[in-house]
């Protein structure tokens, strides 16, 4: 008897394993090694900062794990990859033999896939009694999908899941086959014979951003500034990499993927026929109402723990880590030289540049259209050259700039900017805000004369004057980009030309004014 | 004892009844266009005469006016597609006029009473008959089970293709359903590393097809064909699934194809049906729902490629800023001098290695279905050192209907190798000539002109010209 039930079990499981039984699964846990090298989003400017709950940027992720594989034809299931693989990306290297296929599975186990996949099958079907506690089991097979209700056949006839008041729900024997908790990435091999193999697992993902930030401290005479910079990761992914070598990559990629398919966990909805009643009391549903609670509960939990778990702030400074850059085709990487822990749902900053006293420019500009007698604030501009020789020389990947001045006790914030993409020996400019103490007019003239009709005067007679005012104690550049529109300037003052545009750039002296007198002419 | 014997034996006879047993072949053919054919071949034992067959494992994104079957001495009577699928209140809105069976638990004891109830309404709520009274179904809100006698007939727990058939003589025989169906498509996947200094690449490509019908095709000969297949009515001039990706930042519109491509004109040794290239996996595979599966079809190792630049300013204006010039690769699917193949339209990844010698990915574009012998040139992303800042220097009337514009480039290269850039001012349809150039352009047509720019290593190079304009 017992060896009838031994054999009989043998056979369920044949059964049972039927479908996969040509082939094995050898399971990889998790990476023994990572690489992670995050990428920019490609459209955020870089005055916006890091959304921290939508990154749009990417991950190129590359892990090595040892897999021992048996002989036959086996299926490499590769877990703990990140939530955001882009499965088609993915390249496995170092298999002792041929890859017959890859595959990723995204039907994921969940209370409604596994009604769904128990279509036709038998389940449990156990109800307990509120009053005695007594457990009763039936079998049942289930009739419908999980859209809408749950549609049971037993022994009495067909029933509804749950629209009985009574405290019920379905037990399985096992999980069917093909649902899994993540989405799941494998490869299926051939081989002749059993081998370890050390094998290259790469992908791109998506939940993954990073930036330069700035801190820039100027000096009081506003002539030299000390430039320092983060490397700010975030990883937006479910998934952490511990102890990975981590880079990020400078410049702006072409991409062109549009995600794969989105992983898919059917949910249980449960909807029983109309339940209206003689009255409009609201009904009882106990088992809703504790479930509704429960998700309350389990939800302030999860937030408590995150952050619990949440890094500490970086320490301060001396001396910081630094990602060193390196060429990388036509784009610059920035590789973290020390294995790291980029961890789930988090932001990390290492420093990558620190240069004291550069040379810099502190000037007020605008840029005016010279008929225009309502101007936009004159701003306040840091300028550089990204040049040795000014004690740069260096790429600067595009980020926010947060500058200080340096004050008797404290720094004081003057101001914050951003850079683009900046490559050496070009200009760097930093755009502080608008200046409170230097201001520029245009007024127009001949005056009206005294008491009598205002006349239209020609635009092209009209003698205009453009004045900046200086409220420092200090000489100040302005230089102003004249828009002269189909109109040509015709002014004693010489001016420049910057950009195709006419410049006009003149130091105001302390509490001074510069003024510029132009008339127009129609061009040519 | 017995009463287990009974029960599995109820349980189990409406299972085969439903399910067509029987050895299958089933063979799929997947387009590009998000369009499949499956072929689903099936021993079936049809009787004699008149009979119903159903198919309950079609795909759930089945087209059913597509649908034929066949076999042999069987004509169709008719098809039915149903897609009223079974759910709690279905089958009470089925069981109006019916009998049914209450089970009422009593709270405090938990002992069971057995009633037959009418359903007289469901309308908000379920009327019932029970004996000589009325009443709505758990009006009390105690608990009380509700037992149908059986399934409706055309309640579905998923869509159903039913076909009557007219069978000459009875006995099994292959029954042939072949139909198209949504869900499922393909495309190529190329991951190519380029080795800049030897001025080579390597390709792997994969073909992946994805498979979201709601169905797992098991054990399906699979074929992929390369090429549009018109699909009225479905031409898809937006695709959404973009949209969402780039969340909250669209990308601008993609620009126009850097220069370098050229049509091939080589036939590769692929099986090809008319305008179609066919690529048949080599055994049989499962698809599974809700998978993406890659199979390898193309490596190619130490084909000849090169980096290119190009910067394109739209029209005769400045940048107030210069902005970077595109990194362009550029290969070839000759049979000499690249892969040797034709490709499939899909997405081809650049990666390079990095001063670890570690393989980075470098930037991704698109291709169309691209003959065998084609020049390939795909922008990859834009080259960090070098970058170029048109200006307009001067606009001015030569007469009522004449324009005159002076342009300035100039091109930085912040590398320390000399690059070509391929500069290219477009914008220039209508009556435009160019009156002075500093070095000679090429046109490439009626609204672009190109210049082949050497910008010295860590150096600068100014393009200067004058276009006249007629309005």
């Amino acid at each position: 008897m017992l060896f009838r039930r031994a054999a009989l079990g043998f056979i369920a499981m044949m059964l049972a394993a039927a479908p996969a039984a040509t082939q094995t699964i050898a399971t990889s846990r998790g990476p023994d090694q990572v690489g992670v090298t995050v990428y920019r989003a490609p459209f955020r400017p870089p005055s916006e900062r890091i959304n921290l709950q939508w990154l749009n940027g990417f991950a190129l992720i590359t892990e090595t794990r040892r897999v021992s594989i048996p002989a036959g034809e086996v299926d490499i299931r590769f877990e703990g990859v990140a939530g955001g693989i882009l499965p088609e990306s993915a390249i496995v290297t170092g298999l002792p033999s041929g890859v017959v296929e890859k595959n990723q599975d995204a039907y994921l186990l969940s209370p409604g896939s596994l009604i769904d996949a128990s279509l036709g099958r038998r389940v449990h079907l156990r109800r307990t009694s509120r009053a005695t506690g007594a457990v009763r089991e039936v079998e049942a097979v289930v009739r419908s999908s999980a859209q809408g209700g749950v549609v049971l056949e037993t022994e009495a006839g067909v029933e509804a899941l749950r629209c009985t008041g009574l405290a019920e729900t379905v037990t399985y024997e096992r999980v069917p086959p093909g649902l899994a908790a993540k989405p799941t990435l494998s490869v299926r091999v051939r081989s002749e014979r059993a081998a370890e193999a050390t094998v290259t697992l790469s992908y791109l993902a998506s939940g993954f951003d990073w930036q330069a930030n700035y801190v820039a401290e100027l000096s009081p005479d506003g002539k030299r500034m000390d430039l320092f910079a983060w490397l700010t990761l975030a990883n937006a992914d479910e998934t952490g990499f511990r102890n990975a070598n981590a880079n990020a990559v400078a410049g702006r990629l072409n991409r062109s993927s549009h995600g794969g398919i989105r992983p898919r966990a059917e949910p249980l909805r449960l909807e029983c026929w109309p339940m209206g009643t003689t009255s409009d009391v609201l009904q009882s549903m106990p088992i809703s109402a504790v479930g509704g609670e429960e998700i309350v509960v389990t939800g302030s939990r999860i937030a408590r723990a995150d952050l619990a778990s949440a890094p500490p702030p970086p320490p301060p400074p001396p001396p910081p880590m630094m990602a060193q850059q390196e060429e990388l085709g036509d784009l610059k990487l920035y590789r973290i030289p020390e294995p790291v822990t980029v961890a789930a749902k988090s932001q990390k900053q290492v420093a990558f540049l620190d240069r004291d006293r550069v040379k810099v420019e502190s000037l007020y500009r605008q840029r005016i259209s010279v008929q225009d007698t309502s101007i936009r604030p004159v701003m306040r501009v840091i300028t550089t050259r990204n040049s040795t020789a000014e004690g740069l020389g260096l790429p600067l990947p595009a980020g926010r700039v947060v500058l200080f001045a340096k004050g008797e006790a404290r720094p004081v914030l003057i101001g914050q900017g951003s850079i683009g993409d900046n490559s050496v020996g070009e200009d760097v400019e930093i755009d502080v805000g608008a200046a409170s103490a230097v201001t520029a007019q245009i007024t127009s003239g001949p005056r009206p004369s005294r008491g009598g009709p205002i006349v239209a005067v020609p635009a092209f007679n009209q003698e205009w004057e453009l004045t900046v005012s200086n409220a420092h104690p200090y000489p100040i550049r302005f230089e102003a980009e004249l828009e002269p529109g189909d109109r040509k300037i015709n002014s004693a003052t010489a001016l420049g030309r910057r950009d195709g545009r006419p410049l006009w750039a003149v130091t105001v002296p302390a509490n001074g004014r510069a003024t510029l007198r132009y008339s127009l002419n129609p061009s040519s | 004892m017995r009463h287990v014997l009974l029960l599995s034996s109820v349980l189990i006879l409406p299972v085969a009844a439903s399910a067509q047993p029987g050895p299958g072949n089933l063979a799929v053919t997947i387009y590009n266009d998000n369009l499949a054919l499956v072929q689903d071949t099936r021993q079936l034992n049809l009787p004699s005469g008149r009979s119903r067959q159903e198919f309950p494992n079609v795909s759930g994104q089945i087209q059913p006016e597509t649908v034929t079957l066949g076999a042999s001495d069987v004509s169709i009577v008719e098809q039915n597609f149903d897609f009223d699928l079974l759910s709690p209140g279905k089958l009470m809105e089925k069981a109006v006029g019916e009998e049914i069976t209450l089970v009422r638990t009593n709270p405090a004891t938990g002992a069971e009473e057995r009633e037959r109830a009418r359903v007289l309404a469901v309308n908000g709520g379920v009327v019932l008959q029970i004996g000589n009274r009325i009443e709505v179904l758990r009006d009390d809100g105690l608990p009380v089970r509700v037992i149908f006698d059986k399934v409706p007939d055309n309640l579905r727990a998923r869509p159903t293709l039913s076909v009557t058939l007219n069978s000459a003589r009875g006995g099994t025989r292959p029954v042939t359903l072949s139909y198209l169906t949504g869900g499922m498509g393909w495309k190529a996947d190329y991951v190519t590393l380029f080795d800049e200094q030897k001025g080579v690449i390597d390709v792997q490509g994969w073909v992946t097809l994805t498979n979201q019908t709601g169905t797992t095709f098991e054990g399906a000969d699979t074929l992929l064909v390369a090429g549009n297949v018109a699909q009225n009515g479905q031409q898809q001039y937006y695709d959404p699934r973009q949209r969402r990706m780039m969340g909250g930042y669209p990308p601008p519109p993609p620009p126009p194809p850097p220069p370098g491509n050229r049509p091939g004109i080589e036939t590769p040794g692929r099986e090809s049906l008319g305008e179609f290239y066919l690529y048949p996996l080599k055994e049989r595979t499962t698809i599974a729902n809700q998978q993406t599966k890659q199979v390898s079809f193309l490596d190619v190792t130490g084909a000849a490629a090169r980096r290119a630049f190009v910067f394109r300013n739209g029209w005769l204006q400045t940048q107030d800023q210069a902005s970077s010039a595109s990194s362009v690769l550029q290969f070839s699917s000759s049979r000499n001098a690249g892969l040797g193949d034709a490709l499939p339209a899909g997405t081809v990844r650049v990666y390079m290695k990095d001063a670890r010698g570690n393989a980075q990915f470098v930037g991704e574009n698109q291709i169309g279905h691209t003959p065998m012998g084609s020049d390939i040139a795909i922008a990859t992303g834009e080259a960090f050192d070098v970058k170029v800042q048109p200006v307009m220097e001067q606009r001015e009337r030569v007469n009522d209907s004449r324009w005159r514009t002076r342009m300035r480039y100039t091109l930085t290269n912040a590398s320390p190798r000399a690059v070509t850039v391929d500069l290219i001012q477009s914008g220039l349809s209508g009556d435009t000539r160019i009156a002075a150039e500093s070095q000679k352009s090429s046109r490439r047509s009626a609204d672009e002109a190109m210049w082949r720019v050497n910008v010295p290593a860590n150096g600068e190079a100014t393009v200067t010209a004058t276009f006249d304009t007629r309005y």
